[in-house]
């Protein structure tokens, strides 16, 4: 019993140590959020600078258009999160549950598209975009990051699919269920777990874009957190300390999801297996 | 907001890179000029520099962009090149143009391309009133006074307060140097200049600044040099005219004071100087050019200019208004106009890229002492002209568009032959897998509208001709780009890297994210804090993180090196001057970002495995390391091998972190993985098709490595 006690004080300190490590970037973060004069770097260790003031804050949220931004981004979010659930759950499903022509291919070109470097979408992407009309506009964006989050989760949800038992449909099957009813009444609500990660990474994949709205977006009534956290900075000068009050403001809802989500994120992340 | 919304005759759009002031100013004259004219709706638009110039390219290509675009003049090169601005000339009267000075009309192939309401851009020398009567006159009083005013107050062997700190990694804030000594970086026919005696005796003044005089930091980076100064720690800086207001707002009591004679050449230290201004989108129809120069008119008047210059100490381009007691009388702007007359104007042809590129690495690798100036110079010539050559290469081919459908055509028949009978049972078996294709059709169509269409459309850019020269009239050329990405020899060291890259960070990504699972899957109290702590990092936007870890790795002020000289006892890491260190910056930052993906996969694993299993080991008298060995890791194995594989795809293809840790690369260009490579050297220099085939080139390499990967694992799940 001593030595267990031992042993747990050892871990206790490591892990206080190690989360302290963890922390400090991000407590530098918000060291710089309440720093007057837009400096990015101090010259000392200390988290709370000389004249530490909430004016960023403050600012962020009385002088700018922050609040349109959060509205837009929770918007597309919102949206992209939906849709992303309800194809990746259809998706993944089919692959799991049949055997059809095309299956193989099709689970390897889910794989192979996170092969593809950014440098290589890039402007084929724009060029398309602007070509099918859909700059500036919510869809346009939308559609872009349904189809960048939904290789993962497709691959996520087969995976997930494949560890609920193959019997519980035959069982609904034969009470009378047809196909469409055994997927949504019994093995949808089994997936949930699944689901929750989907709808994550969903979310995540839309709420901190920045690369491809700012290509789409020009309309600053549109800008997103990311389009408008940009727009702090410019060649040479920035302004730092909206720039980190506003990252940090960004990340709490985040933050919140994962601790609320935290129970599922263990269970539900188990990404099958690459047998395809 | 819906799609395809055509352009309203009375709207117009500008696109600029200024700075959130100047967008204050704008946004007021814009006000002003909408109250006068209700009729027409004039928007602004932000870009990062990069972005406007990128963006606004492969808009008007495509027939779109913005009716005008504000800039500093050294992007009107490409954009004539190009054809997507319009000559000004045809527009303006030329009574009107008198009106300006001559350095505001931006003229090139004898055209006029550019309009600009402000001059400058420049650096000067900035100084601490309180720290320093009068600012030096000499390059020999500048290094006196930077070592009266260098000082260690409190005697514990670190500098507190230095004479002059800049941003002196960067080539543009080394051009006064290279200037002063009687150099310049280009002849009169745009050959680079590069090896230069003049390059030689700059760069060694720059190195004997901190290795001899000790009046430079160390390390110094536009961010430390800024702190520094804004803390009244430096006496003297070398900034633009867009940082001024900012020191005053610091509370500094600043002057401003040309940059220094170098005595030795009787020369002033010339920076580089440019106007920034508007130019007009080819794509603007006839009919609203009328609105368009009312504009344009209203945004150059002199009473505007004035207004501009009172508010931003910028320097306005009509004549009208120097001879205004304001401008007469401002004590900064009067120092101001005397530096743009010692200036040297910034060419604007498109070959300054070529110039940039070419004199950073070997330049920055003087200053972390691993080649010598006269060295350097050789290498910097060496390297402009051969990426001089790549920016104006110019390849065509007639008869490779007719093979290359040919190929296709009889690529796509062989196909066809080839699946004619899956493509039967799929007519046979369609019926019954209705359902299937039901539920996967739709999450399949949107990936590949999105996905896989442009990944066709780059398989044809990588066989094309693409770029400065060939932008809308691009043709296909064969496999060119193929050959030169693999005879650069550059390819294979980037390629290295990214491998270790690559499996250094999975490693501790999966060591730690085990690791702490383990600790965190014991029946500990507390554990959910430490679980929620430590998926922080997943959560915050990496963009301000990277570069707040790029700060901890400062030489002197940053928090890594403080620990580890203050509490660890170790000598301080030069992590940002040499390249090995530098790239272990990189990987530190990225691991951190990187652990709580595997931490929470292997949480997942952890607790799926069955108590049972442990307490039959128990019995037996297992011991703890046994448990591991034979229970544990055999079964988190198949949840964590397509963890990892994903892991090693996402970090093999990484562009955010390297980029904004290294600073696009520093030192030299040394910590480079493919990605952030091609990202820079093609895109950089507006070379689209050899981008796509070095993309194309990475792809492939990141299939081969997947399916041997798989096939490996395959292999040895079959064993257990």
């Amino acid at each position: 019993m001593k030595e267990s006690k031992l042993v747990n004080f050892f871990i206790y300190l490591f892990l206080i140590v190690f989360t302290i490590g963890t922390l400090y970037p991000v407590l530098n973060v918000f060291s710089i959020s309440l720093r007057p004069g837009d400096k990015l770097l101090s010259t000392s260790l200390e988290i709370i600078p000389d004249n530490a003031t909430f004016k960023s804050y403050v600012e962020l949220f009385t002088n700018r258009d922050f609040l349109l931004w959060i509205w837009n981004s929770t918007f597309i979010s919102l949206v992209v999160t939906i849709t992303g659930v309800v194809l990746a759950s259809t998706a993944g499903y089919a692959l799991s549950r049949f055997n059809f022509i095309g299956k193989q291919l099709s689970m390897t070109g889910i794989i192979i598209t996170q092969m593809f470097p950014a440098t290589m979408l890039l402007l084929p992407m724009y060029i398309m975009l602007i070509e099918l009309g859909l700059l500036n506009s919510y869809f346009g964006i939308i559609i872009v990051y349904t189809s960048t989050a939904l290789p993962f989760c497709v691959w996520q949800m087969k995976g997930y699919y494949d560890t609920i038992p193959f019997s519980l449909e035959e069982a609904a099957r034969i009470d009378g269920c047809t196909r469409f009813q055994a997927f949504y009444k019994i093995i949808l609500p089994l997936a949930a777990p699944a689901l929750v990660i989907t709808a994550l990474f969903s979310f995540m994949a839309a709420w901190s874009e920045y690369i491809v709205a700012a290509q789409i977006l020009q309309d600053t009534k549109l800008y997103t957190l990311p389009l408008g956290l940009k727009s702090f900075q410019s060649n040479l000068t920035t302004e730092w300390g909206l720039y980190a009050a506003a990252s940090l403001v960004v990340s709490i809802p985040v933050v919140i999801l994962f601790v609320v989500l935290s129970k599922w994120l263990v269970s539900g992340l188990t990404l099958g297996s690459v047998k395809g | 907001m819906g799609c395809g919304k055509k352009s309203d005759p009375n709207e117009i759009i500008i696109w600029h890179q200024m700075r959130v002031d100047e967008r204050e100013v704008l946004q007021r004259h814009l006000d002003n000029f909408m109250k006068l004219n209700h009729e027409i709706k004039v928007t602004q638009l932000y870009k990062e520099t990069e972005e406007l110039r990128s963006g606004f390219i492969i808009a008007a290509i495509g027939g779109q962009g913005p009716e005008l675009v504000y800039g500093p003049e050294d992007q009107v090169g490409p954009f004539e090149i190009m054809k997507i601005i319009k000559p000004l000339d045809e527009i303006f009267s030329e009574e009107y143009l008198n009106n300006f000075n001559e350095k505001a009309k931006v003229y090139s192939n004898g055209k006029l391309w550019m309009l600009a309401d402000k001059l400058g851009n420049h650096l000067t020398l900035v100084y601490n009133k309180a720290l320093l009567k009068s600012p030096p006159e000499t390059d020999r009083e500048l290094i006196e006074i930077g070592k009266k005013l260098t000082l260690d107050k409190n005697n514990d062997g670190k500098t507190d307060q230095y004479g002059l700190v800049w941003n002196y990694t960067e080539p543009f804030f080394f051009i006064p140097f290279l200037t002063g000594y009687g150099g310049w970086v280009f002849d009169d026919s745009l050959n680079p200049t590069l090896n230069s005696q003049a390059m030689i005796s700059g760069l060694k003044f720059i190195a004997e600044l901190r290795d001899k005089h000790k009046i430079i930091p160390n390390e110094a980076d536009y961010e430390i040099a800024d702190v520094l100064f804004k803390e009244g720690r430096a006496a003297m800086l070398i900034n633009g005219d867009w940082s001024w207001a900012s020191y005053g707002k610091s509370g500094i009591d600043y002057g401003i004071s040309p940059l220094p004679l170098i005595e030795e050449t009787g020369l002033r230290a010339a920076p580089m100087v440019s106007a920034k201004g508007f130019s007009i989108n080819a794509n603007v129809k006839d009919d609203k050019l009328s609105i368009i120069k009312k504009l344009m008119e209203f945004l150059l008047s002199p009473e505007n200019q004035l207004q501009t210059a009172k508010q931003l100490n910028t320097f306005p381009t009509r004549k009208e208004v120097y001879q205004d007691p304001f401008i007469l009388k401002d004590e900064i702007l009067q120092n101001s106009q005397k530096q743009i007359e010692f200036g040297k104007p910034m060419p604007i042809v498109s070959e300054m890229r070529a110039i940039w590129d070419a004199m950073r690495p070997s330049y920055q690798a003087v200053l972390g002492g691993t080649i010598g100036p006269e060295q350097a110079a050789i290498q910097m010539q060496k390297d402009a002209v051969k990426k001089i050559a790549e920016l104006k290469e110019d390849v065509t081919s007639e008869s490779a568009e007719q093979i290359f459908f040919i190929i296709a055509g009889i690529g796509i028949f062989i196909l066809i032959i080839l699946s004619r009978k899956t493509c039967i049972s799929f007519i046979l078996t369609f019926k019954e897998n209705r359902f299937a294709y039901f539920f996967l059709l739709p999450a399949l169509i949107v990936m590949g509208l999105v996905i896989f269409y442009p990944f066709f459309y780059n398989v044809v850019l990588s066989l094309s001709n693409m770029n400065l020269r060939h932008i809308s009239d691009w043709g296909i050329i064969g496999f060119d780009q193929y050959v030169k990405v693999f005879s650069e020899p550059v390819f294979y060291s980037v390629f290295l890297k990214t491998i270790f890259w690559t499996f250094s960070n999975v490693f501790f990504h999966v060591v730690l994210g085990v690791a702490l699972a383990l600790l965190l899957n014991r029946s500990l109290p507390g554990k959910g804090i430490f679980r929620t702590l430590l998926i922080l990092p997943w959560a915050i936007p990496q963009y301000i993180v990277a570069l707040t870890w790029r700060g901890m790795f400062n030489y002197e002020y940053g928090s890594i090196n403080l620990i580890f000289t203050k509490y660890l006892m170790l000598p301080a890491v030069e992590w940002l001057k040499s390249p090995t260190e530098a790239f272990l910056a990189v990987i530190l930052t990225n691991v951190w970002l990187g652990f709580p993906f595997m931490m929470i996969i292997s949480l997942g694993a952890l607790q799926s495995i069955p108590q049972e299993l442990y307490e039959a080991a128990d019995i037996e008298g297992a011991r703890w390391f046994h448990k591991l060995k034979s229970i544990t890791i055999p079964l988190i194995k198949p949840v964590l091998i397509p963890a990892i594989t994903l892991g090693i795809i996402w970090t093999f293809n990484n562009l955010n972190v390297v980029w904004l840790v290294s600073n696009a690369g520093e030192p030299s260009d040394q910590t480079h993985i493919l990605v952030s490579y091609v990202y820079k050297a093609a895109f950089n220099l507006y070379r689209y098709g050899y981008a796509a085939a070095f993309s194309m080139v990475i792809f492939l390499i990141l299939l081969l490595m997947s399916i041997s990967l798989i096939k490996k694992t395959k292999a040895t799940e079959s064993v257990y």
